[in-house]
């Protein structure tokens, strides 16, 4: 797996995080983490992808000795997570979901407190804070009390929060949720430039970001790891989706488009959601010819070409088609 | 130099218990909760203190203010003070900004709990030790009185370790229960009918009604005169007794037969609270006080976040 990242680590270097059959059961009830087997490599920038529900908080909190595992394990950097071990932690940056922050406090006074938490001592504490403060671009707000900022300043202060103790690994959870677009620029931005030196995991079902900043992936679904690997990998998986048509005509007239298009070479097409058509061209066939070809077919068949969608988000079509390969195997998963 | 680096080691060991404490109390003494109880004693031993300025002696008087400590209605205040850091959407919020950090969760919670007790025994003596000093010094019109320097420091005491029990009983409950709301009624519950309870296993000496009328009795206590008692083996008959009702309290726990024993009403008439003794009393509430946190210390690290 560590070959992936494509960064500075060997092979036999500890992964980062390594998760042995993990589970997590609430109350008999819910599985919210199904025997989970995971290893992150030092220096991934690594994507937990899944929807809501899926149980990446949930992973997440495992790691941090919030939760107690149901059964199976969670190591970090070779050391076993739980509620008293204080020594992963100190290894760990954690910014949660929308970071609930002491409103009472300046961020001066915050910070200054995780650090002590951190066991910092004053002369490594208070440069750095400043320091962070200056890179997450609050120094301008030291006076003003937590409770003042906007959802993006309080994320900026998460995130300096998750580094005061210059941890090598970052745990952020959803980190660009509610961002407005020049506070979600940064934050990748930021994960971008920490992920030269950190291993960095990301949370989040926003499938633009694991596009941008990650350079490794595990898709969740429903409690399971469904998928770890590279971007690479992702995207080798899917199907070559090369447009999608909408339509509008008889279904039968639909249906008899697909079996002809299916018939043109290097040709796949299927009936998707609503009155289109999923064209998938094979590796060597010229798109521009391809397209012409199904075209003429949508004439013949009597039907109206409303538009055409490229299927460029090639890891958004590979994502939703791991969570049908999975939906669809049923007992076999 | 040797031992600056140990005080070093040590400061920076307890840098976070350190850190939680003081977040802690900047938080607690910014709560309204705190400042309206503050208020409010204040206010209610000025009352009590111009109201019977006349009329009761040193002792008395003092038993008078101490009387909303130990019964009515401050318990209330400082059961809610011990539940809320544990339970509710406090625990979450303190999950992912402190318990995500580097921290022990004895750490956090013997932080919060230390706080706590803080803050309440703050507020207790900021009101308490001025109305003694005023009430013991002034030129009454009341016949004098023989309060004692012993008996006065041994009721604080008393008084404070009621209170840190209370505190530690609502950190308990509120880390086993998790809703504030509910862990408050309960407690209010259980506490309320406390002497009725403790009257059931032969401990009413320890109800906070008997210790209230046996307040004004220590209060005359010289130091002296327990300094012989303890040479008398007094301690010994103490710890001999405080064994047995220790061991018919898990004896009625257990279902098995209480010792004949005088009914609660007895226990007043004959004027039993009056034979008090500072060693059982302060057995009688440490040992629960210990229990409580050590079992919420349990219950807290046993649990989600």
């Amino acid at each position: 797996m560590a070959e992936f990242c494509g960064k500075v680590h060997e092979s036999k270097m500890e992964p980062a995080i390594r998760t042995e059959r993990l589970t997590k059961i609430y109350g008999q009830r819910l599985i919210a983490v199904n025997d989970m087997n995971l290893e992150v490599p030092q220096g991934c920038v690594f994507g937990l992808l899944g929807p809501n529900g899926a149980g990446k908080t949930t992973t997440l909190r495992l790691l941090l000795g919030l939760q107690r595992p149901t059964a199976g394990r969670a190591e970090v950097f070779g050391k076993v997570c739980g509620p008293n071990a204080v020594g992963v932690r100190s290894q760990i940056g954690y910014l949660p979901t929308n970071p609930r922050l002491p409103g009472n406090l300046h961020p001066i006074e915050y910070l200054d407190l995780l650090g002590r938490l951190l066991r910092l001592r004053r002369e490594v504490r208070k440069p750095r804070i400043s320091a962070l403060l200056r890179a997450v671009g609050l120094l301008g707000a030291t006076e003003q009390r937590i409770r003042t900022f906007s959802t993006g300043m309080c994320t900026r202060l998460g995130i300096a929060a998750s580094l005061v103790g210059d941890p090598p690994l970052l745990i952020w959870d959803e980190p660009t949720a509610g961002l407005d677009p020049s506070a979600r620029r940064f934050t990748l931005d930021l994960i971008r430039e920490l992920g030269k030196t950190k291993t960095i995991v990301i949370a989040t079902h926003i499938l633009g970001d694991i596009d941008q900043i990650c350079d490794h992936l595990g898709v969740m679904h429903e409690g399971r790891m469904i998928f770890t690997g590279s971007m690479q990998d992702m995207k080798r998986r899917l199907r070559h989706d090369a447009f999608t048509l909408e339509l509008e005509g008889d279904n039968e007239n639909l249906l008899r488009l697909a079996q002809e298009a299916s018939r043109l070479e290097g040709i796949e097409a299927r009936i998707g959601p609503g009155e289109t058509l999923v064209v998938g061209i094979a590796e060597g066939r010229s798109r521009s010819g391809a397209l012409a070809e199904v075209l003429k077919a949508v004439d013949a068949c009597n039907l109206s070409l409303q538009a055409i969608h490229s299927g460029r988000n090639a890891t958004e079509n590979a994502y939703l088609q791991l969570l049908q390969e999975d939906e669809a195997h049923g007992f076999g998963r | 130099m040797d031992s600056v680096d140990e005080t070093s080691k040590l400061g920076t060991r307890l840098m976070p218990y350190a850190a939680i404490l003081r977040h802690d109390l900047a938080g607690l003494w910014a709560s309204r909760l705190v400042r309206l109880w503050l208020a409010g004693t204040a206010l209610l031993t000025f009352f009590l203190v111009a109201g019977n300025w006349t009329q009761f002696q040193d002792a008395p008087l003092i038993a008078s203010v101490l009387f909303p400590y130990l019964v009515f209605p401050w318990f209330f205040v400082v059961v809610a003070l011990g539940v809320s850091p544990v339970s509710g959407s406090t625990a979450e919020a303190l999950a992912d900004g402190i318990l995500s950090r580097p921290v022990s969760r004895w750490e956090y919670l013997l932080a919060a709990w230390s706080a706590r007790v803080a803050v309440v025994l703050a507020v207790y003596l900021v009101v308490v030790v001025p109305a003694i000093l005023v009430v013991t010094l002034a030129d009454r019109p009341v016949r004098e009185d023989s309060v004692r320097v012993y008996g006065v420091i041994s009721v604080l005491f008393v008084v404070g370790l009621v209170l840190t029990f209370l505190v530690s009983l609502g950190f308990l409950v509120g880390t086993v229960l998790r809703k504030p709301l509910l862990a408050v009624v309960v407690l209010i519950f259980v506490w309320y009918p406390i002497g009725l309870i403790l009257s059931m296993f032969s401990l009413e000496e320890f109800s906070p009604v008997s210790l209230s009328r046996a307040v004004a009795g220590q209060l005359r206590r010289p130091w002296r005169q327990s300094a012989e008692e303890a040479k008398a083996a007094a301690n010994m008959e103490d710890m001999q007794q405080f064994s047995e009702q220790l061991g018919s309290f898990f004896s009625r726990l257990s279902g098995g037969a209480a010792r004949p024993k005088a009914s609660r009403d007895a226990f007043f008439e004959t004027k039993e609270f009056e034979d008090f003794s500072l060693f059982r009393v302060t057995l009688g509430y440490g040992l629960p006080t210990l229990v409580a946190v050590i079992l919420a210390m349990l219950s807290f690290y046993w649990r989600d976040l």
